[in-house]
């Protein structure tokens, strides 16, 4: 195909006058606004980063624990013999096992234990949950008393503080936690060998403490875990039960329309209102009992509803009617025909929903604390009815502790909330990747 | 067709060799890894009304959307080749972008008012490009726009409510108005009828055939008959290529190209 | 028989029935080559929904009168002494007998014949103690013969309830077993089921609205008999000082103002700061960034969404309080010379800064949403006639999204004021009415949980206080909510 000729055409046309525009001017205007655009964002990521560098850096080292190697001497005199434990446990457990590691660490350091001074700092280092470790060691196996056995003790939270360089050293010493004296012992220990870092488990297996060494957050991971579980149970099934009634079944009328606009005000009210509904009707009028995993479940339930149904709504609404006309066109009922083709074709979409609903109950603290899981819950829950604690409220109430370890344990145990979420989250995220269709 | 005949023996204007006001060479639209033209070269005569005909999915709007690079706005676009505006290379880096759509104005397929004001709506591309210096000037600018439109009549006692007010067809012409008000060198029109009724479509087909005395005018459409009614240089592209161009006297009477042949008889499209 | 017994017990008839109704309608189907209406397995579902709806609606019923009907009989032979009394007293005597009763429960057979009506309630007491069940001091003779009678009415209650689900779950069975016959329409039957259970799924929605305002309502009327309604929402001071038991006079005071202004000022800090990022970021991300940037960015500021308010708290308790008194020090020494923070760690600036970095992601992703649903064909309209990028967006697409803009910001306002765990930690407790963002200022959320976390008695204004606060935080927020979404409907509905 020949250009001009074809069209028998002149040549090109005159330019006419270049017009004034304020091109200048206005593409200055142009690049300052695309410049807001960027540093918005940019102060959005910085926030982003200030906040996870903050609970890293602070929160890293929890995961270490400082040790002590000690020789234990576990004197018949202190403890009874074996056979008499055999009779009776009371003296096992009523035994001053404080003192015995207090010793056996005054050997390790060569003080004189009748120096009460020295015995006071010596026994500072060790933490105070040698008497669960020891006591339970001696339980465990009666034999070993009347041996003298290496055992790797707790240290203080003072020590552990000290040697993770969390306090000021240079400051008078009467204006930090830590003596000199004291300093000088950790420094013989460590050349010892006998004082070490090691990967925390009591991080995970204890739980609450009025000491940060032997403070975790194992019950309450249970307490979450509980609740999750009873979200998960109830929450699904109603949510999609609600939400097929709605997008698929429900006439369009005055009814379905306030539930609508409901569902969309729930998810909109604020946490702490559920809290407070929690409270009225679980515990006052069912009579359920105060700080159970239950009644938490149950409010993180209603929390969670509205998230499910609407996510659940969006994945129905994008399987095509055709899907529909189809089944129906083959003369199966309304019913089979959502249950047999439109919810498994929805199922991905249902599942990511749940999950960041989940994530979202998961980090949820406020009604929690209404409905009194704020507790001091040092054994385990074993049923969902025990009184429980939860992993955000554990973190709030460490947060309100004043000691520097507890700052160190609470960065910690939020680093194990956000590694849960995230892991929720990216499930979600593949799930969507690997099973989304695009109609 | 003996309505096209007629249509077309009826009153062409003299076709005088007027020049060449765009010129493309061997452009070429990939959109992704998709390839939407494959090449056209084409010629566009200063106050003449171009049309681009073609069956749907032809390559004739992505061609029209190159002229004022339009397609710009879309990530996965990629456009080669040349296209020149009194033979300046739009797509030279030095040329605005801008300042292009200021010269090469565009009408849609879909009439889109601004939800704002008929006013509003006509005064927005002068108070963006600083076209008027005070209220009187816009108001001559809007007025004189809104009549070169054939709409003023229609509005004038109603300038201050919403342009999603008005009828489909009204609409249309106020998106012309709003088009002629920054005083474009060039206007491109992507069906502007698609949308309107018969009578409707009348009246903008009448002021297409108006405005060619002061402006270069391109219109992709679908209908044979409006190309016949209003172009005087048809092009008919196909499957992403430029099968034939010509006058659309001859295009119509005596195509050479058998594809050509074949939409106007209606053998497909 | 234990509840979850029975439960079990119903469930295991209605699978056998459906098992059967599944044979036999199978057996229907070969036998005389009749065309079945509904297949076999909704027969099947047909028989068990018979045999377990029923059955588990008795048992549900039984289970919440029972009680209340043993009860007013018990309370009926309740001494007039005792009846004269407050009803605080009476349900604390009904409590006594509520345990006795269960204690008896736990003794062995041969211990609880010797106990009979004329048994002194100090030998019962020894008994019960023995077993680890304590006893409240405060029992009393006459409450034996009401724990015998008790413990009998709910043992045979008890009875009665299994044997009428028991029956009534195989009568079911059989009913439904019955009416199997091939043009049955028993699939219909079944669908209309789950239609029900479908409907009562969707009310539950509704039942959380009523419940959230019928807890909060009787609470905040109980309250409002107390404290006047004038004295709680025009009040200037908050000092409810908890009463030691008894006391009842030192009520404190419950003005409502230093809450709620310290509410709205922390919100309005933190919407000052996050709604011109948020709204920038999500013009930049829908208008300017291409498809990479977006990809990457989109969700790391949607992490800053995802990340648990608790821990925003912690944030600014440890790390922004104490940056920003710390760096208020260092102005105050560069300017004057004096070394002193002008900036608390707990006050409005920080509870505002960081509740913003919260409400960032809110704000942009609603935003986003909002922008991106501005029809292309104004956009394309826009830069046909050569606006700029950003003369579009300010002058068209902006203005054509305000609505939807103004309903986004006010659903992130009803999240400000509704926030709980960073003004907790960040905010401070006390009430201040002050208009220096510096200082500490408390909210309505942190006052709700200061009243009821801790040990509470139910009826005291301390704690009834709280309800009255969620409610108005509730009607607050509905009002927000409710206005928002409408805006958000008509807005979607301009561009359907």
């Amino acid at each position: 195909m020949s250009d001009t000729t074809a069209n028998g055409l002149a040549e090109t046309s005159a330019r006419p006058e270049r017009r004034d525009i304020g091109i200048k001017k206005r593409y200055a205007a142009e690049r300052r606004f695309k410049a807001y655009g960027i540093i918005a964002i940019a102060i959005g990521l910085a926030f982003l980063v200030a906040l996870l560098w903050s609970v890293f850096s602070k929160g890293y080292t929890a995961f270490w624990q400082t040790e002590i190697q000690v020789p234990i001497t576990f004197s018949e005199e202190v403890l009874g013999t074996p056979e008499q434990a055999n009779q009776s446990q009371t003296k096992l457990m009523m035994a001053n096992y404080p003192q015995i590691a207090r010793e056996g660490l005054a050997q390790l350091l060569d003080v004189d234990t009748s120096d009460r001074d020295a015995m006071r700092a010596v026994g500072a280092l060790i933490s105070d949950g040698v008497r669960i470790e020891l006591r339970d060691m001696v339980l465990n196996d009666l034999s070993i008393i009347g041996t003298t056995q290496d055992v790797w003790l707790y240290a203080s939270s003072e020590l552990d503080s000290a040697l993770k360089g969390q306090y000021d050293l240079a400051v008078p010493e009467n204006r930090r936690p830590i003596s000199d004296l004291q300093l000088q012992y950790i420094e013989t220990l460590q050349e010892q060998g006998a004082i070490e870092q090691r990967f925390n488990t009591g991080l995970f297996t204890f739980g609450a403490s009025s000491r940060a060494e032997t403070a975790g957050v194992g019950v309450a991971i249970i307490g979450s875990l509980y609740m999750m579980l009873i979200v998960l149970a109830l929450a699904l099934p109603i949510g999609v039960a609600a939400s097929i009634y709605l997008e698929e079944f429900a006439p369009k009328n005055k009814f379905t329309d306030l539930i609508e606009v409901n569902i969309n005000n729930l998810a909109a009210v604020p946490s702490i209102v559920f809290g407070l509904l929690g409270l009225a009707v679980f515990i006052n009028w069912f009579g359920l009992p105060r700080s159970a995993a239950l009644v938490g479940g149950l409010v993180l339930t209603l929390m969670t509803l509205p998230t499910i149904i609407i996510a659940t709504r969006a994945a129905l609404r994008a399987v095509p009617p055709s899907i529909r006309w189809a089944a129906l066109g083959v003369g199966a009922s309304k019913t089979q025909t959502v249950f047999h083709h439109v919810l498994p074709l929805a199922a991905p979409g249902i599942l990511t929903g749940t999950i960041i609903g989940l994530a979202q109950a998961l980090g949820e603290t406020a009604p929690l604390l209404l409905i009194g899981m704020v507790a001091f819950v040092a054994d385990y829950p074993s049923t969902p009815m025990d009184p429980a604690t939860a992993l955000p409220v554990q973190i709030y109430m460490w947060a309100n502790e004043a000691e520097r370890a507890f700052v160190e344990r609470t960065s910690g145990a939020i680093i194990i909330l956000l590694a849960f979420l995230a892991i929720m989250n990216l499930t979600a995220i593949f799930l969507r990747r690997r099973f989304e269709r695009r109609w | 067709m003996e309505n096209i005949q007629a249509t077309l023996n009826r009153g062409q204007a003299v076709q005088s060799a007027k020049p060449i006001k765009m010129k493309s060479q061997d452009v070429t639209v990939h959109y992704g890894s998709k390839q939407a033209l494959n090449g056209i070269t084409l010629d566009i005569p200063e106050r003449q009304v171009t049309a681009l005909i073609g069956p749907s999915g032809c390559g004739k709007s992505t061609y029209l959307r190159c002229l004022n690079r339009m397609n710009d706005t879309i990530d996965s676009a990629s456009v080669g080749g040349k296209i020149t505006l009194d033979g300046e290379d739009i797509y030279d880096p030095a040329i605005d972008v801008v300042e292009l759509r200021a010269r090469v104005g565009m009408v849609f397929q879909k009439p889109n008012p601004f939800p704002k004001s008929i006013y509003e709506n006509v005064a927005y591309g002068p108070k963006i490009h600083g076209l008027s210096r005070n209220k009187q000037e816009l108001d001559e600018i809007v007025h004189t726009s809104l009549k070169k439109a054939g709409l003023y009549n229609e509005v004038k006692d109603r300038l201050d409510e919403p342009g999603t007010g008005l009828s489909g067809g009204q609409q249309q012409r106020l998106c012309i108005a709003r088009a002629i008000a920054v005083s474009p060198e060039v206007i491109l029109m992507d069906e502007p009828c698609s949308a309107l009724d018969p009578i409707a479509t009348a009246t903008v087909e009448e002021l297409i055939d108006e405005l060619r005395e002061n402006f270069t005018i391109v219109i992709v459409t679908h209908s044979m008959q409006q190309a016949a009614r209003v172009s005087q240089i048809t092009a008919m592209f196909h499957l992403g290529d430029l099968a034939e161009v010509g006058p659309t006297e001859k295009m119509f009477s005596n195509p050479d190209d058998k594809r050509t042949q074949d939409y106007i008889t209606g053998r497909f499209g | 028989m234990s509840t979850l017994t029975i439960i079990f017990l119903v469930l295991v008839i209605g699978l056998a029935g459906a098992f059967l109704a599944y044979r036999y309608s199978r057996s229907l189907a070969a036998k005389d080559g009749a065309q079945l209406h509904s297949r076999p397995i909704y027969h099947a579902s047909y028989v068990a929904c018979w045999a377990m709806i029923p059955a588990l609606l008795a048992l549900m019923v039984w289970l919440v009168v029972s009680p209340i009907v043993i009860a007013s009989d018990v309370r009926g032979s309740f001494p007039e002494g005792i009846l004269a009394e407050t009803s605080l007293t009476e349900d604390l005597a009904y409590g006594i007998v509520e345990s006795l009763g269960s204690g008896l429960r736990v003794l062995p057979a041969d211990e609880r014949e010797t106990i009979t009506d004329a048994t002194p309630v100090a030998e019962l007491r020894e008994l019960l103690n023995q077993r680890g069940v304590p006893i409240a001091s405060a029992s009393a003779d006459w409450m034996v013969p009401l724990a015998i009678q008790l413990n009998g009415m709910q043992i045979f209650s008890r009875w009665a309830m299994t044997a009428v689900v028991v029956l009534l779950a195989l009568g079911g069975a059989f009913w439904g077993y019955r009416n199997i016959a091939p043009r049955l329409r028993a699939r219909n039957g079944v669908e209309r089921v789950v239609t029900g259970a479908l409907i009562a799924a969707s009310s539950i929605a509704i039942m959380t609205t009523v419940g959230i305002v019928f807890s909060m309502l009787f609470e905040t009327i109980d309250f409002f008999s107390r404290i006047s309604p004038m004295e709680f929402f025009f009040g200037t001071e908050w000092n409810p000082r908890f009463s030691g038991a008894g006391s009842e006079g030192s009520a404190g005071s419950f003005g409502f103002i230093p809450l709620l202004a310290g509410t709205l000022y922390i919100g309005f800090v933190a919407m000052l700061i996050a709604v011109p990022i948020g709204l920038f970021a999500a013009i930049y991300m829908a208008e300017y960034a291409d498809s990479r940037t977006r990809s990457v960015v989109k969700p790391l500021l949607e992490v800053l969404a995802g990340i648990p308010t608790i821990v925003y708290g912690f944030f600014a308790l440890v790390t922004v309080g104490p940056f920003l008194r710390d760096l208020s020090a260092q102005i105050s020494g560069l300017v004057t010379g004096d070394y002193t923070s002008f900036i608390q760690a707990q006050s409005v600036l920080t509870a505002g800064l960081v509740m913003a970095i919260m409400l960032i992601p809110f704000v942009s992703s609603l935003s986003d949403d909002i922008i991106t649903s501005v029809p292309r064909s104004l956009r394309d309209g826009s830069l046909g006639l050569g606006a700029t990028r950003s003369e579009t967006i300010k002058r068209v697409i902006l203005p054509a999204a305000l609505p939807g803009i103004v309903s986004a910001l006010l659903l992130t306002a009803s999240r400000a004021i509704g926030e709980t765990m960073i003004v907790v930690l960040a905010a401070g407790v006390a009430a201040n009415l002050t208009i220096n963002p510096f200082d500490a200022m408390t909210t309505i959320t942190v006052k709700i949980v200061a009243q009821l976390t801790g040990d509470l008695e139910f009826n005291s204004p301390q704690t009834l206080v709280a309800f009255a606060l969620g409610m108005t935080l509730f009607v607050i927020t509905l009002c927000l909510n409710i206005y928002a979404l409408y805006i958000v409907r008509k807005y979607k509905e301009q561009y359907e």
